[in-house]
C-alpha cells in the first residue's frame, strides 16, 4: 500500500512541479494578508500619547500576548488561514480526477482503497505545507514584520512547524474524504464555504482570546485552530520557554494530535464509503 | 476455448427504482473480441463497470478470468485492463510517465516498468513522442497511449470503452489494426463496446445488442446479418411493365417482394444462387431492366431492427455535464 500511496502522491506533487505558478495565488493571499493586513494596524496607536512606557508596554503586551508587532502575532494566524483555505479548495483537483474519469481508472486497478485516499490527503499537506512554511519566510522578510527573539533557534522553528503540521494533517483527513464524497466542484464550493470562514473566526486568528466575549471565547478556546496559534505565537513571541510556556505547548501538540487522530479516522471512514462500488 | 467472462441473470438498479441492467446472461470465450453495441442509455457502460468492480451488481452474477466479481474484486482487477471512455492521461506528464506511474500501481517497478512501458509505447508508434507531455498529443496518440496504459500488467481481459470515439475515419482504422494485433498476436481478450457499427462487424467474433437493459440479439456479425432476413435486390423496370410480384415470389429462394411502381425490392437469402434465374426469367419476358442493385444485410439493420432506432441518430454519447465535453474535446484535438 505504502508503494501505491508513494506513487500516487508523487504524481500529484510532479505535476505541481512541472507548473510552478500554481502556488503563486497561494503565495499572494499569503502575502497580502502579512504584508497590509498585517500594517493596517499599529498596536502603538492604541496607547494614548504622553502613557508612561512603561505602561505602554504592559497595556502592549496583554494585548498581543507580548508580540512586538501587529505582523509578529498575525503570522501564525496567517499560517493557519493558509491551511484551512488552501487544504479546502485543494480538493477541487481530487473532484477534478473523479469527473475526468481518473478516479475511475484508480478503482479498476489493483490498488488498496485507503492507499487513493492517503496519496490525496499527503499530497495536499506537502502543498499546503510548503506555503506555509513560504508566508513564515515572507513574513519575516517584510520590515517591521515578523519579529523573532534573540533566542528563537532552530528547534523553535521545528515546534511551530509541528503545531501547523498536525493542524494541516487534520484538516487534510477531512476536506480530502469530503472531496472524494461530493460529485460536483459546485457542492464542495459550497460546504467549503460554510464551514472555513466560521471555522477561521472562532479562532484566535485574528485577535487574542482575553479581547472575545465569553460566550465566543469558551468556543474558540476548544478550536484546532486557536491550539495551533497558541503553540506557534507561544514560541515565536518568547523563543525559549519557560516550564509553565512549555507545558501549555506540550497540550496543545496532545490536543492536535488528538484532532488528527481523530479526523483521521473519521475521514478513512468516509472516504471508504466514497470510493466504494456505485 | 474456455469461457472468460460469464453473466447470469445480471442486473443493476440504482436508488431501488431506476432498472438500469435487468437479467441479462451472456459469455465471452477466451481470445475472442466481444463487441457490446446499443443505443445510449442502454445499459452499456452500466454493464461494464459492474464486470470491472466499479459498480454493485444488484442481482445475478458475473465471472471476470475465472473470479466471481462481487466475491473478489481484488483478483478480478488484477486480471483485467480498463480503458475507459474518458481520456485519463495525465496532460503535464509525458506519455513515459504515464506509462511508468500506470506500471507502478500495478506494482510493476524499476527496470521492469521501463522497458515494459518502451516496448508498449512502441507497438502504437509512439516511441519519438513518448516524452513529450501528453497535452501536446493529437487526438489519435491520446487514445493510442490510453489503449496501451491498460496493458502493463498483462491482463486476460480488456475492456474497451468506446475506443475509437471521436477520431478520423483513419485515425480509427489505425486502432483497429492495433486492437486486431492485441487479439490475434497477444491472445487478449477484449470486451469492447462502439458506437460504430461497421467497426463492431470488423473487429468482434461476437457481438450483443443491449436496449432498456436487456440483450436483445446476439451472435457472430454473420449471423445478426441473417436474421435481417438476407440480401435485397432492388429492380426498376421500364414503366408500364405488368405487376411481377407473383413472377418473383415464385422464383426459389426469394422471400418477400414489396413492389412501387416500377420498382421491387426483393428480400433474399443469398443473392449470388438467385440472380440468375431473376435475371433469366426477365430476359425470357422479354422486358428491359433499367437499374440493378444489391445490397448485403448491414449491422445498421440489425440495430434498427431490435432497437427501433438507428444508430446514425445516435451520433456519440450525449452527456450534459460540461467535463464530458472537454473530453470529447481533448479527443478530438489535434
Amino acid at each position: 500500500m505504502i508503494g501505491e500511496t508513494l506513487a500516487l502522491t508523487s504524481r500529484a506533487l510532479r505535476k505541481w512541479v512541472h507548473n510552478p505558478a500554481a502556488v503563486l495565488p497561494g503565495f499572494f493571499i499569503a502575502l497580502f494578508y502579512v504584508a497590509l493586513l498585517g500594517s493596517s494596524f499599529n498596536p502603538t496607536k492604541v496607547v494614548p500619547p504622553g502613557t508612561p512606557p512603561q505602561i505602554a508596554n504592559s497595556i502592549l503586551s496583554q494585548t498581543f500576548g507580548g508580540a512586538p508587532t501587529y505582523i509578529t502575532f498575525l503570522t501564525p494566524g496567517v499560517i493557519c488561514i493558509i491551511l484551512v483555505f488552501n487544504m479546502a479548495f485543494g480538493g477541487i483537483d481530487l473532484v477534478l480526477d473523479r469527473q475526468l474519469g481518473y478516479l475511475g481508472t484508480l478503482l479498476t486497478a489493483p490498488i488498496p482503497r485507503s492507499a487513493i485516499y492517503l496519496s490525496g490527503v499527503f499530497q495536499n499537506l506537502a502543498k499546503v505545507m510548503l506555503l506555509a512554511v513560504l508566508t513564515f519566510l515572507v513574513a519575516l522578510a517584510i520590515p517591521n514584520g515578523l519579529q523573532l527573539p534573540g533566542t528563537f533557534n532552530v528547534l523553535d522553528f521545528f515546534g511551530v512547524f509541528l503545531a501547523f503540521g498536525l493542524l494541516g494533517l487534520g484538516l487534510s483527513y477531512i476536506f480530502t474524504a469530503l472531496a472524494l464524497s461530493v460529485r460536483s466542484i459546485d457542492s464542495l464550493v459550497a460546504i467549503v464555504n460554510f464551514l472555513t470562514l466560521p471555522m477561521t473566526f472562532t479562532s484566535n486568528t485574528f485577535f487574542p482570546l482575553d479581547v472575545f466575549p465569553d460566550w465566543l471565547k469558551s468556543i474558540a478556546e476548544l478550536n484546532p485552530i486557536t491550539k495551533a496559534n497558541e503553540a506557534a505565537r507561544l514560541l515565536v513571541i518568547n523563543g525559549g520557554l519557560s516550564s509553565a510556556q512549555t507545558t501549555t505547548f506540550l497540550w496543545d501538540i496532545v490536543y492536535l494530535a488528538a484532532f488528527a487522530v481523530a479526523l483521521g479516522i473519521l475521514g478513512h471512514l468516509a472516504a471508504r464509503r466514497a470510493l466504494r462500488p456505485e | 476455448m474456455s469461457r472468460i467472462i460469464e453473466a447470469e441473470g445480471l442486473t443493476k438498479v440504482y436508488n431501488g427504482k431506476v432498472k438500469a441492467v435487468d437479467h441479462i446472461s451472456f459469455s465471452v470465450d477466451e481470445g475472442e473480441v466481444f463487441g457490446f453495441l446499443g443505443p445510449n442509455g442502454a445499459g452499456k457502460t452500466t454493464t461494464i463497470k459492474m464486470l470491472n468492480t466499479l459498480a454493485r451488481i444488484t442481482e445475478g452474477r458475473a465471472s471476470v478470468a475465472g473470479h466471481d466479481v462481487s466475491r473478489s474484486p481484488g483478483a478480478v482487477r488484477d486480471s483485467i485492463g480498463v480503458v475507459p471512455q474518458e481520456l485519463t492521461a495525465d496532460d503535464e506528464l509525458s506519455g513515459l510517465e504515464n506509462m511508468i506511474l500506470m506500471a507502478r500501481l500495478h506494482h510493476i517497478d524499476g527496470g521492469a516498468a521501463r522497458r515494459k512501458s518502451s516496448e508498449l509505447l512502441s507497438l502504437v508508434e509512439l516511441d519519438d513522442a513518448a516524452r513529450r507531455k501528453v497535452r501536446t498529443y493529437s487526438g489519435g496518440m491520446r487514445r493510442r497511449l490510453q489503449l496501451v496504459m491498460g496493458l502493463l500488467h498483462e491482463p486476460k481481459v480488456l475492456f474497451l470503452d468506446e475506443p475509437t470515439l471521436g477520431l478520423d475515419v483513419q485515425t480509427r482504422s489505425k486502432m483497429w489494426e492495433y486492437i486486431k494485433g492485441l487479439n490475434k498476436d497477444r491472445g487478449l481478450t477484449v470486451f469492447m463496446t462502439t458506437h460504430y457499427l461497421e467497426e463492431a462487424d470488423s473487429l468482434c467474433d461476437q457481438i450483443a445488442i443491449i436496449d432498456h437493459g436487456t440483450i436483445k440479439i446476439s451472435g457472430s456479425p454473420a449471423q445478426l446479418k441473417e436474421t435481417v432476413g438476407g440480401d435485397i435486390v432492388t429492380l426498376t423496370l421500364s414503366d408500364g411493365a405488368e405487376d411481377l410480384t407473383n413472377f418473383f415470389e415464385g422464383i426459389e429462394g426469394v422471400k418477400e417482394v414489396t413492389r412501387t411502381d416500377s420498382v421491387y425490392r426483393i428480400k433474399l437469402p443469398k443473392t449470388e444462387k438467385a440472380l440468375p434465374a431473376i435475371v433469366e426469367g426477365l430476359v425470357r419476358k422479354q422486358l428491359q431492366i433499367k437499374e440493378i442493385s444489391f445490397t448485403k444485410p448491414t449491422l445498421d439493420q440489425v440495430f434498427l431492427e431490435v432497437t427501433g432506432k438507428s444508430m446514425r441518430d445516435e451520433e456519440a454519447p450525449q452527456s450534459d455535464s460540461g467535463w464530458e465535453n472537454i473530453r470529447m474535446q481533448r479527443a478530438s484535438g489535434n
